[in-house]
């Protein structure tokens, strides 16, 4: 069976975090990246989606298979209704941690794909886009 | 045993601690708990932790075991990774985890030499 | 074409038709000028999946894929053919069950003494396989030139070798580390020597990309050296500020090779003279 490469899942139990996982992998693989690749893809989804069931009180991962003339990847999106980050730059800065704890999180996550776009206001929740390109 | 939770065998004083493929946040965070009271009940001199089956290692994973690492050596034991995908590997070092300090190993048979100062720090 | 067989319209239609079915790489239909489908064989049922009874008299668009249909494909591969005689196209095309196969297709206009076009001839070749084949080529020599940029070589029970030759860019790092962990993870090598010899010069990303390959493999439980550091390699380093003193490093190939033993608990003794 093989999942549509197009869809969301709600992230709403601890249990979601491993079936946003799962679902990426099987995403990822049938867009044709490598295991490492693969590896890398479902680490920063999994770092998002915990932020998104931990800090941002729930919310939805959307995944859709990208594509261009000269290459495909994958783009993710994770998006919450939270508290919002206040400041997005210091967030992606390694380790930092405003006791809301976003931590390790949105670093590592940057470091892992290809593209990482944040749209965050404090109180209006939050939207992360990642994308990762395979190569041809 | 269920394909989520982790299994600990003990092997004259050593725990040989096996994590399953894609355990969620409680498993991980079980593993702390459950590796140190094991520790305590056993006097075990060491604990090998088997990471062959894990197929992703996000911070949450990779801190708890770094920390779980540090616990076990305030007991006076001694810890051994062992058996780290390379694809796990690679993505852990670009994050720049690097888990702490830890010592790893090829495999568990060397990790219980070592353990048991059957040999030195290579073979 | 001599026949063994008295002559006779009927018998070489006969002939003909069991010519069609018995064909196992091509399917050969014909359509009428409006390109709905007025005869079939038992290599179409074979291919395409559908039964004589259910096809006759639709239209061959049933054989392409939807987003070609609307497209006008169809409606275009029959005016060219009426027009030029002839039409070859590749491309995918559709079975009754949904599934699609990539096809060599010629479509022949039928034209009768008069000049009427009375219909079209569709032979259609199932290239699937020989895509499938040239996929696998082309993935293995892509994994040829792989290798060829990074080679992996077991020098000994417990030491993988890896003689750099040219730069180290962030693609053939990628490709150096899957490499290294693999084979040091397949073969249970407790030693990588990374030897950059072969490597011209050597600047801060480049340094990085050997650290981070070092920490990669020590995750593993192996130990990297790495050799083959020239004069001027090791002046660039330290002019650069570049601190490798987490690595073990030695200046020729056969200085590491000798450290990856002593870290075995290995030696290297003469043979005994007067064999």
């Amino acid at each position: 069976m093989s999942t549509a490469l197009e869809g969301e899942l709600v992230i709403r139990t601890e249990g979601d975090i491993v079936a946003t996982r799962h679902t990426v992998r099987e995403v990822a693989t049938q867009i044709g990246f490598g295991i490492t690749d693969v590896t890398r893809i479902v680490t920063a989804a999994s770092e998002l989606a915990r932020n998104v069931y931990k800090y941002g009180g729930g919310g939805i991962v959307r995944w859709r298979r990208v594509a261009s003339q000269e290459r495909s990847g994958i783009e993710l999106q994770f998006i919450d209704q939270g508290p919002g980050i206040a400041d997005i730059s210091k967030a992606l800065e390694m380790g930092y941690s405003t006791g809301h704890g976003l931590g390790l999180g949105l670093p590592a996550a940057k470091r892992l794909m290809d593209e990482l776009e944040i749209q965050s206001d404090p109180g209006k929740g939050t939207c992360v886009t990642l994308k990762k390109w395979r190569a041809h | 045993m269920d394909a989520r939770s982790l299994s600990v065998v003990k092997i004259r004083e050593i725990l040989i601690v096996t994590l399953p493929s894609d355990p969620d946040d409680s498993t991980v965070a079980a593993l702390q708990e459950k590796v140190l009271m094991s520790m305590e009940r056993h006097q075990a001199k060491g604990v090998v932790l088997d990471l062959s089956a894990v197929e992703t290692l996000d911070s949450f994973f990779a801190r708890t075991v770094a920390e779980t690492a540090q616990m076990i050596g305030i007991m006076g034991g001694r810890t051994i990774v062992v058996g780290m995908r390379p694809a796990v590997a690679i993505t852990t070092t670009q994050i720049g985890l690097a888990l702490g300090s830890i010592e790893t190993a090829l495999t568990v048979d060397r990790a219980l030499d070592r353990v048991m100062q059957l040999s030195g720090p290579f073979q | 074409m001599a026949m063994a067989q008295p002559r006779g319209t009927e018998n070489e239609a006969e002939l003909l038709q069991l010519l069609v079915d018995n064909m196992s790489d091509y399917a050969i239909i014909m359509l009428d000028p409006q390109g709905n489908v007025i005869s079939w064989s038992a290599a179409a049922e074979r291919l395409k999946g559908w039964k004589a009874e259910e096809i006759i008299g639709q239209s061959f668009s049933r054989f392409y894929p939807p987003e070609d249909v609307a497209a006008g494909k169809t409606e275009n591969e029959l005016r060219v053919a009426a027009k030029e005689g002839r039409l070859e196209d590749e491309g995918w095309r559709m079975r009754k069950d949904g599934s699609r196969f990539w096809a060599n297709v010629v479509i022949t206009r039928l034209r009768d003494g008069s000049g009427n076009i009375r219909g079209f001839g569709k032979v259609t070749r199932d290239l699937t396989e020989r895509r499938a084949a040239e996929e696998k080529i082309r993935r293995q020599t892509q994994e040829i030139l792989e290798m060829a940029a990074v080679p992996v070589v077991q020098v000994w029970e417990g030491i993988v070798l890896v003689p750099l030759i040219g730069t180290l860019d962030s693609q053939r790092t990628q490709q150096l580390m899957e490499r290294v962990l693999n084979r040091v993870t397949e073969t249970n090598s407790p030693v990588a020597l990374l030897d950059i010899t072969g490597v011209p010069s050597i600047d801060t990303q480049t340094a990085q990309h050997l650290i981070e390959t070092t920490a990669a493999v020590r995750l593993l439980g192996a130990e990297v050296i790495l050799t083959g550091i020239r004069p001027a390699i090791a002046q660039t380093l330290v002019h650069l500020g570049i601190d490798l003193s987490n690595i073990t490093t030695r200046a020729s190939l056969g200085a590491g090779l000798r450290r990856a033993l002593e870290m075995l608990k290995l030696q290297v003794v003469p043979a005994s003279a007067g064999n």
